[in-house]
């Protein structure tokens, strides 16, 4: 159930990117894919490495995800920048 | 073959199975499942025992063998009984008569072993003590002495494992409270299997689990018989620890039978004889038996004070322990005569187990994992509620086709009268067993069907309005529909499978439903209505466009699709974040499905409420059960739903007595109960069938478009699925294996309407050679929407018919498909088109095609493909295509090739001269000398009088008409051809 928690939220975050510019590395699929490890990774790390089951599975474990979705979206998108900088 | 006598033998084929199916529809008999009909399903998992220590196929077609001869041997009608995964063993009792007898008899493991009683039955120090009264029990072996039940089991507990090759258990679980000196829980076959059928799976604080090893075993004593020899009901709590080895197995027994004593009473026994192994052992026990008593009778005493007993258990249960008298049998009994066990059986228990002796033990031990009982009159209702559900799908469906098709609408509507038909004929003549998912299944391929015919219509009446003929229009409309439509198909049809496969047996008939009615509204959706309507084509009836609903389109959608795409993405941002909060907080209530337990259904025969219900579940055991009076006129006026996590499979039946002795239950009594292992296997199986049927859909995009296509579709899908799954937690409502099915359906709706989208984005992206990513999808969206809201609203018909009348089960896999189908509908136009525009907007070309674009207009991309003609921006139409020179299959997409002149359009947008960067732009084929082609460019330079940007060819003003584009859509219906 964390789990489940974590990739909707990873997915929820990713939904505003819409509003950034392109800068993703891999675009808005790059974006989704960084959001959605980086909620997973974030909420692994929280949780020492364990996925809170059904009955552990409180409103804090859906809110943990959300640093991860935005750091993993945030390398996504520096990634991006620094190699459109190298093909510049 | 030409077109029409192709199309008279599909016409002679389609009569000829409607004949052939009013026939096999009156002279063959419906099969329904027991959700329909009323009746028993048991499922079973096959564990090993110390004679079959593994459960291998051949253990489980073994116990199948003998539990089919039990069942027959009951007089049960049409069994079913089936291997289920891989060890499980499913049974399927239709009706009710005798099914209580069944219940306890079929999946009884009936192995029978004799003990040398005295030899065997251990003291408080863990050793034999055949003197000791205390321990054996004495004159009353087996009905006194003993110990408590904790005494016994930790005192089994100290023994280490023994007795290896002879033991007939291997070994016993427990639960104990040390403190009180109970036994809280068991026997189980592990500490696992005790643990998972524990509320909250784990054993409560202060407790602790027990494990026997093999070749110790804990028997309880056996009820005290009366003066005429009849067993009291209730077993004494007194318990003996016995060294498991026994002297003699039931295998050894021949001829057994039922019979009556013939001394002493008359008394329902069970006699049988033995095989020569068996004489022999049977001879040798007695002896041994015999001789000890012998050397401990003291000199003047009764020799029966001495006598020594042997005992006869039978599945861990001891059911008699009778002496054997060294007076009449010095030299022990021989065993020619045969024996008999007095076990103060019934007639009617003696019976059943003569006949489980008789078929043979089990060569597996069977745990009952999963039971559910459907009594005959709710089944009744339940078939009433799904064929009315299915007959109102069916008018919704008809009218909206009739309505807004008109006389294509009737055509569509007669081939689903005759998908209707081959459909129920097809499943009396497989024949297929009618469940109630089953007709969910059907009445959901309706709504397949018809937006087969939907997809197919409006790409006619497109065609129609483009400037073809009728009769063009239906050929080509046919031909370009098809593609979409068996891609979706496809795709209905893979999930299904998947379900099929891997779904409980409910879920399996749905499937297999679904599956099958897919297929043959294929044939009937696209070949027979193709076959009637070009047979038409030349008819007063559909030769004015209006008759087919396709006069020219007084409006067209101009909403900027891609540009509102930020709005709507975060729209289902904020619904995922309220879902994501709503799953964390409130997470998802699952049914018992997942969860184990039962939910029994009743209407019980003396008045009583909530609390009297209340307080036979409580005197059972299960205080914790919720009661519900539930409002069911058909079934009288005291019906309840008892709900209960922790009454297993098992002891259903016992709750079932209790509340008939109290209230009355009669034939009532429906319930469903799952096991923890049935109900972990099901939430695996559940998972896993999801994440099957996402790869094989994304792989099958990925191959049939390219694989940039098949992502946003996984993410679309993806984010239906999470959508449903946040409603499902906001809303409370129970998860069952409905749901799941309904969700591994909603994968395949959903992208019903996605790939509508997708297959005119792929169309339009070579006739739009200049145009933006952006501008291409607008464009298809603007084509395909009324396509698209026309099969939602046509799928949602009939998923409304099931939430309205197809009652408590079938509204909660109607209400999951509701929010799917929605959610899909709306995820295929804001959500994955939107990604599949940012990602392939950013290819080489489409880049360079942007820039362009902005710099031109001023740094903006217009929403659609624009011209400027005499100065004014003008819409720009994609541009007709090349006809293809070779033929190539029905259900190939078009191929996306351009003319050489678009080509050096590209190269030119390129700048670099290459022009093979970016998908979707190939090297143009070499000339197109094609006489629709060399039009085209004629039309192209006709409207395109300046700076024509995203693909402006054929320039279809609608605001603002020059001269020049009227003049060219008339010479576009002059030469017959689509704008």
């Amino acid at each position: 159930m964390g789990m489940l928690a974590w990739v909707m939220m990873g997915l929820a975050v990713w939904h505003f990117t819409i509003w950034l510019p392109d800068h993703f590395w891999g675009g808005i699929v790059g974006a989704f894919v960084g959001a959605l490890v980086g909620a997973i990774v974030f909420g692994f790390i929280v949780n020492a490495g364990s996925v809170p089951g059904r009955h552990d599975t409180e409103l804090l474990t859906a809110l943990e995800a959300l640093p991860g979705a935005l750091v993993g979206m945030a390398a996504v998108y520096l990634e991006g920048m620094r190699r459109e900088r190298l093909t510049r | 073959m030409g077109a029409r006598r192709r199309n008279l033998l599909i016409l002679l084929a389609v009569g000829l199975l409607l004949v052939g199916s009013v026939v096999i529809v009156v002279t063959k008999k419906t099969r329904l499942g027991l959700d329909l009909k009323g009746g028993v399903e048991l499922v079973y998992q096959g564990r090993p025992t110390p004679q079959q220590p593994k459960v291998d196929s051949q253990a489980i077609d073994r116990a199948i063998e003998i539990m089919r001869k039990r069942v027959d041997a009951l007089g049960v009608a049409e069994p079913e009984i089936q291997r289920s995964g891989a060890g499980n063993i499913e049974v399927g009792l239709p009706g009710t008569k005798n099914a209580q007898r069944a219940i306890k008899s079929v999946g009884k493991v009936a192995q029978l072993f004799f003990y040398d009683w005295e030899a065997n039955v251990l003291g408080r120090d863990g050793k034999p003590h055949p003197t000791d009264a205390g321990v054996t029990g004495g004159q009353s072996a087996g009905q006194a002495g003993g110990l408590s039940f904790y005494d016994a089991v930790t005192l089994a507990a100290k023994r280490p494992p023994m007795n290896q090759g002879r033991a007939t258990v291997n070994g016993q679980s427990f639960l104990v409270d040390d403190k009180q000196k109970k036994v809280l829980g068991g026997p189980a076959e592990s500490a696992a299997d005790l643990v998972s059928e524990l509320p909250g799976g784990e054993a409560p604080r202060g407790t602790r689990v027990v494990n026997v090893n093999t070749g110790t075993l804990v028997v309880q004593a056996e009820p005290a018989t009366d003066a005429n020899g009849k067993k009291a009901k209730q077993a004494p709590d007194r318990y003996f620890v016995l060294n498991d080895a026994p002297a003699l197995s039931g295998k050894e027994l021949t001829d057994i039978k039922q019979d009556f004593q013939r001394q002493g009473g008359s008394n329902p026994i069970v006699t049988f004889k033995f095989s020569d192994k068996g004489r022999s052992a049977w001879q040798k026990v007695t002896r041994t038996i015999a001789q000890r008593g012998q050397q401990q009778q003291l000199p003047g005493e009764n020799p029966q004070a001495s006598f020594q007993h042997f005992a006869a258990v039978l599945d861990g249960q001891l059911i008699t322990v009778p002496f054997i008298s060294f007076t009449d049998n010095p030299d022990g009994i021989d065993g020619s005569n045969g024996a008999d066990i007095e076990g103060g059986f019934t007639i009617q228990s003696a019976q059943d187990l003569a006949r489980n002796l008789q078929t043979g033990a089990l060569p597996i031990k069977l745990k009952l994992i999963s039971q559910s009982q459907v009594s005959a009159t709710l089944g009744k209702e339940a078939l009433n509620q799904g064929l009315l559900a299915g007959v109102v799908g069916l008018a919704l469906v008809a009218v909206f086709l009739i309505f807004f098709y008109r006389v294509l609408g009737l055509i569509a509507v007669a081939a689903l009268g005759v998908y209707s038909l081959y459909f129920y004929a097809l499943i009396k003549l497989i024949p297929i067993t009618l469940t109630l998912p089953g007709i969910a299944g059907l009445i959901l391929t309706i709504g397949v069907a018809a937006d087969a015919n939907i997809v197919i219509f409006e790409r006619v009446k497109e065609e129609i309005r483009g400037g073809n003929s009728v009769a063009r229009g239906i050929a080509a409309g046919y031909k370009k529909g098809f593609a979409a439509i068996l891609d979706a198909n496809v795709v209905t049809i893979m999930t299904a499978f998947i379900l099929f496969i891997l779904a409980t047996a409910g879920v399996k008939g749905f499937a297999f439903t679904l599956g099958i009615g897919t297929i043959v509204s294929l044939f009937t959706a696209v070949l027979a209505t193709q076959a009637i309507l070009t047979s038409m084509s030349r008819s007063r009836l559909i030769t004015h466009p209006a008759a087919l609903g396709a006069k020219p389109q007084r409006r067209r959608w101009t909403f900027d699709f891609m540009g509102a795409s930020k709005w709507f993405f975060s729209m289902s941002g904020v619904i995922l974040l309220v879902g994501a909060l709503a799953i964390g907080g409130k997470g998802l209530h699952f049914g018992i499905d997942f969860e184990s337990g039962t939910r029994i259904n009743t209407a019980v025969q003396k008045s009583t409420d909530e609390n009297g219900i209340r307080s036979v579940m409580a005197a059972a055991g299960y205080p914790d059960a919720k009661i519900q009076r539930r409002d069911d006129p058909k079934l009288g006026r005291n019906v309840f739903q008892i709900s209960t996590r922790n009454l297993q499979p098992d002891k259903v039946q016992e709750v079932r007595q209790k509340l008939d002795e109290r209230f009355g239950v009669g034939n009532s009594f429906s319930n469903s109960s799952i096991g923890p292992t049935f109900g972990k296997t099901i939430a695996n199986t559940a998972i896993i069938a999801i994440i099957a049927s996402l790869l094989v859909i994304t792989a099958y995009i990925a191959l049939r478009f390219e694989w940039k296509y098949a992502v946003p579709v996984l993410i679309a899908l993806m984010h239906d699925l999470l959508i449903t799954a946040g409603v499902y937690s906001l809303t409370g409502r129970e998860v069952t294996t409905s749901t799941v099915a309904a969700l591994l359906t909603i994968l395949g709706y959903s992208l019903y309407d996605t790939i509508i989208v997708f297959d005119r984005v792929r169309e339009n992206v070579p006739r739009m050679p200049r145009a933006a990513f952006s501008q291409i999808v607008n464009r298809s969206m603007s084509e395909v929407l009324t396509r698209s809201l026309a099969t939602t609203f046509s799928t949602l018909l009939p998923i409304s018919a099931l939430l309205f009348f197809g009652g408590e089960t079938l509204k909660d896999f109607a209400f999951a498909l509701l929010v799917g189908v929605a959610s899909g509908a709306y995820s295929s136009i804001f959500i994955a088109s939107p990604v599949l525009w940012h990602w392939k907007e950013r290819e080489r070309v489409y880049a360079q095609r942007g820039e362009r674009i902005r710099r031109e207009f001023g740094g903006i991309v217009p929403a659609y493909a624009v011209a400027t003609v005499g100065g004014a921006p003008v819409d720009a139409e994609p541009v007709t295509r090349p006809k293809r020179t070779s033929r190539g299959s029905l259900s190939s997409p078009e191929p996306d090739e351009i003319t050489a002149e678009e080509f050096g359009e590209l190269v030119a947008d390129l700048g670099d001269g290459n022009g093979d960067d970016g998908d979707g732009v190939r090297e143009p084929p070499s000339p197109v000398p094609a006489r629709e082609d060399r039009s085209s460019r004629s039309t192209s330079s006709t409207t395109s009088t300046s700076s024509p940007t995203g693909g402006a060819r054929a320039g279809g003003p609608r605001s603002s008409k020059p001269k020049g584009a009227s003049k060219s859509k008339s010479r576009n219906r002059r030469h017959g051809r689509r704008r």
